[in-house]
């Protein structure tokens, strides 16, 4: 190995080292170019799989706010006082939100049935004294 | 009576001057949400990788406070 390295070295001596940096340089560049056509590919093919244009075009509000999401959680806002506070406020809203309606319900049903209770009780009172003046 | 009717005119009085700077704000925020639909459907990648980039320094900038 070693008696065929050295006349290669000595021909890479020997050679004018303005090309070799030419050379060099070609290769860089297109090894670029490679690297550049394979990430488009990828983003290209990520795009098709996710259906990326589809969702934006269905939803574009939705689609910003969860890449923002997916950045904030990236940069490591996770565990953070804002999040906390963040979701506390949401957990108070939907809780809110969610009891409302069905306290209001619950009030509903307790009114009505005590309207019903009262028109029970007037009739019987109603009932009761009907039939005496009737009898009277 | 007349109080009422007083406070009811002056209602009316104060809606009738408002309504139309409110129609103007309606119209002016639902032309903001097309143009800014238009945009996001016509450029997606630019507004994704940006709304990436701006939750990334929001949690950075969390993180750190």
């Amino acid at each position: 190995m070693e008696t065929h390295d050295q006349p290669n070295m000595a021909n890479d001596r020997s050679e004018d080292p303005s090309k070799t940096i030419a050379q060099r340089m070609d290769r860089v560049s297109d090894s670029a170019q490679q690297a550049w056509d394979r990430t488009r590919g990828a983003v290209t093919d990520l795009k098709r799989a996710a259906d990326i244009d589809g969702r934006v075009r269905r939803n574009p509000y939705g689609t910003v706010a969860a890449a923002l999401g997916v950045g904030y959680v990236l940069g490591g806002g996770i565990f953070t006082p804002l999040t906390a506070r963040i979701v506390g406020l949401g957990l108070r809203l939907g809780v809110r939100l969610a009891l409302l309606p069905m306290l209001k319900d619950q009030i509903s049903e307790l009114a009505d049935s005590f309207g019903g209770e009262i028109e029970t009780n007037k009739g019987r009172r109603g009932g009761a004294k009907a039939p005496k003046s009737g009898e009277r | 009576m007349e109080m009422t009717e007083q406070i009811e005119a002056t209602v009316r009085e104060v809606g009738a001057r408002v309504r139309p700077q409110i129609d103007e704000a309606k119209r002016r925020l639902s032309s903001l949400d097309e143009t800014v639909t238009e945009y996001i459907k016509e450029n997606p990648g630019t507004c994704l990788l940006g709304a990436l980039a701006v939750g990334f320094l929001i949690g950075k900038i969390a993180r750190k406070a």
